[in-house]
């Protein structure tokens, strides 16, 4: 199958904010130091003229399909489905196997189309940050592809917890720089990604997910909703027509607009986002930005909803590394405050406990960040489904670098 | 005329330059703090007080480990009005104080509390290091800062255009130009006096009338000298920031922290030769 085009459906002002017009709330934006403006604007530049370039993108799409492989199934699933109260009631499940992309996440879509585009403006070396190392294992990839050098800056505490992404990530050549500032995780790692970017111009920072200041959001979702393109056109081949819900994991939101975007302007296809409530939304240890009653905030180079702790960002918490953000992406923040897209939760126990289903019932081993979507899709699909509806779940990674976890998790539950 | 309008007029006038001291407000915690800045009243014509911000994009490690230091010890954006107020009236001081911070702690404070504190306060000027151009938090700040004759500083560096330049000339009322002398973090390369003439330069392609104050990397009273020689103001910081951490793991506090800290600072303030 060829990659649909892209088309450009929910566009922000010039300077990068998408506007509620009701609340006048702005989203996005470049809140940057002066020193970084330069750089943005060579970013901003290139990429508008790369998506122009016929020759480029040509050579990315092919490259996608082949080296990517984004071309990854949708199934139908028999056991979610009866999981969920059975076909007669609530339709059917399926899910998008993004996890069979080479590097085994959705995240190398973005990734090696970032890397392309960094190559394309002549930059020599990317910088870039990670929380699951999903995002790291995916760009180290694509630079070794591409020949770039790579810095990948992590959490210290993410580092330590997913050693094979990590170890991958170094066989591929990469420079991984453990960040300890504040909460040693995904936001002090972008963070120092930023600050790195403003030392070294003739680097391109490749942000892991649709967040950061513009033109980062608006890039990244553009090269991920080749997912998304991808997806409408098989699902309607499969199934004769768009999914009744889409149901994503929501952390940063990459994996969410890679998949829902095209279908931001579909009528009869609600959508959903996931949040990790980590240890329940009471206890007030979660990463759920929007569930949790986020407010609008500066942070990154963006304007978003944001947790706050004081004037300062608040310490998320979330077993998933993938989760761990104490805000969201500008976009999908704006898309919430619209009504466009339902926010649901799961917390890590519900997620550990689908892990383990996911294995036992299904025979697949899901990335942790993938359960907590399964879980509250389930749930959901279970109180709202209807007969002849179609669900549709992101299957958005392998777990495999949650073995230890996980092997953890069964013996204690034994 | 805004107090920092003033400074500069007067400088000038006896051809004499500003020296700016840079701390972090709070750090390592309130009292030492406060003694850190009374002292320092006495050999900065400007003390620029970073408020804290614990995800800053900007700052170098010697200023990230100070802002946990801050942050750690409970300082937030209310008590470093409190602390430079006090400073004032123990001190009665003529040193300006100008407020370095991001726009997150700003906007969830309040702008408009934010103004009026700064008022009440007698806060001299106002630096955002992410308060970008275009922003329309930018443009009421500028607005109403402005109608309380409160300075509002941008920061350009050598690897800005000149349209920019022109606009962060315009958007910089009542105040000073903050160059920096390379691109980079603060404190993290030694002053680079070649790109400091050159800048100093392109600013004065549009402004002949607007001050210029030059920080990153100068470090030594040698230095300072060097970029009086240029600029119309000296900012020091990571070096100073430096020196407050040096003397917090000797276990220093207060009185002798203070004097271990603001005798350093004399001997950079010393360089700039008035």
């Amino acid at each position: 199958m060829k990659i649909p085009p892209f088309k450009e459906i929910n566009r922000p002002t010039k300077d990068g904010f998408w506007i509620n017009k009701k609340t006048k709330e702005r989203y996005g934006g470049q809140y940057i130091s002066p020193l970084l403006v330069p750089n943005l604007k060579r970013v901003e530049e290139g990429f508008f003229k790369a998506i122009k370039d016929k020759k480029f993108m040509k050579e990315l799409n092919e490259e996608l399909l082949t080296f990517i492989g984004v071309n990854t199934p949708i199934h139908f699933s028999p056991e979610l489905t009866k999981l969920a109260g059975g076909e007669k009631k609530v339709g059917r499940i399926y899910l998008k196997r993004t996890d069979l992309h080479t590097n085994h996440s959705h995240k190398p879509v973005s990734a090696y189309s970032c890397c392309k585009l960094a190559k394309y403006l002549g930059f020599k070396k990317i910088l870039t940050e990670t929380g699951a190392f999903q995002n790291g294992r995916a760009v180290a990839s694509a630079c070794s592809a591409l020949g770039l050098d790579l810095d990948i800056y992590v959490g210290a505490n993410d580092a330590k917890k997913l050693a094979i992404n990590k170890d991958i990530s170094a066989l591929h050549g990469a420079n991984i720089i453990e960040v300890h500032d504040s909460t040693k995780s995904l936001l002090p790692a972008m963070a120092a990604a930023l600050r790195a970017f403003q030392s070294e111009p003739d680097s391109m920072y490749v942000v892991g997910s649709v967040a950061g200041p513009h033109p980062y959001p608006l890039m990244v979702r553009t090269f991920a909703s080749v997912i998304g393109r991808i997806t409408k056109k098989q699902f309607k081949n499969l199934v004769g027509k768009d999914p009744s819900t889409i149901f994503c994991v929501c952390g940063g939101g990459s994996n969410m607009l890679s998949l829902q975007y095209p279908y931001l302007k579909t009528k009869n296809t609600k959508l959903y986002a996931v949040e990790s409530s980590g240890k329940g939304l009471a206890t007030g240890k979660h990463g759920a930005t929007i569930a949790g009653g986020g407010k609008m905030g500066i942070l990154l180079g963006m304007q978003s909803k944001v947790l706050l702790d004081g004037e300062n960002i608040a310490e998320s918490f979330t077993e998933a590394s993938g989760l761990d953000f104490s805000s969201i992406g500008t976009e999908v923040a704006y898309l919430h405050s619209i009504g466009k897209i339902k926010f649901l939760t799961a917390t890590d126990i519900e997620a550990k406990k689908t892990f383990m289903m996911m294995a036992r019932k299904v025979g697949l081993i899901c990335a942790i960040e993938a359960c907590y979507v399964i879980h509250a899709a389930i749930k959901e699909i279970r109180r709202t489904g209807k007969p002849k509806q179609n669900h549709l779940i992101h299957l958005c990674g392998s777990g495999e670098p949650n073995v230890a976890q996980m092997m953890e998790f069964m013996k204690k539950n034994k | 005329m805004s107090k920092l309008n003033n400074l500069f007029k007067e400088a000038k006038k006896n051809k004499k330059k500003v020296f700016i001291g840079f701390v972090t407000s709070g750090d390592p915690n309130y009292a030492s703090s406060k003694a850190i800045i009374k002292e320092m009243t006495k050999s900065c014509q400007i003390i620029e007080a970073g408020v804290s911000f614990n995800t800053s994009t900007s700052d170098s490690p010697i200023i990230m480990e100070a802002n946990d230091r801050a942050i750690n010890s409970g300082m937030n954006m209310s008590k470093t009005f409190k602390l430079i107020k006090e400073v004032k009236r123990e001190t009665k001081t003529d040193t300006c104080f100008v407020l370095m911070t991001y726009l997150n702690p700003v906007i969830v404070y309040g702008i408009k509390k934010f103004i009026n504190s700064c008022n009440s306060v007698g806060i001299a000027g106002v630096i955002i290091v992410d308060g970008s151009l275009n922003s329309p938090e930018e443009k009421i700040l500028i607005n109403g800062l402005s109608k309380k004759n409160i300075g509002y500083t941008k920061i350009i560096s050598p690897t800005n255009s000149d349209k920019f330049i022109q606009q962060s000339i315009r958007n910089c009322k009542n105040s000073f130009l903050y160059i920096t002398s390379y691109y980079g973090l603060t404190g993290s390369k030694n002053v680079n006096i070649e790109n400091v003439k050159k800048m100093i330069k392109r600013v004065r392609k549009y402004s002949k009338e607007i001050p210029v104050s030059v920080g990153f990397g100068v470090k030594t009273p040698t230095q300072v000298k060097q970029v009086s020689r240029y600029a119309d103001g000296v900012i020091c910081g990571s070096s100073i920031v430096n020196k407050i951490a040096e003397g917090h793991k000797k276990r220093l506090k207060s009185k002798k922290l203070a004097t271990f800290v603001s005798s350093y600072v004399k001997k950079l303030s010393k360089g700039i030769g008035r």
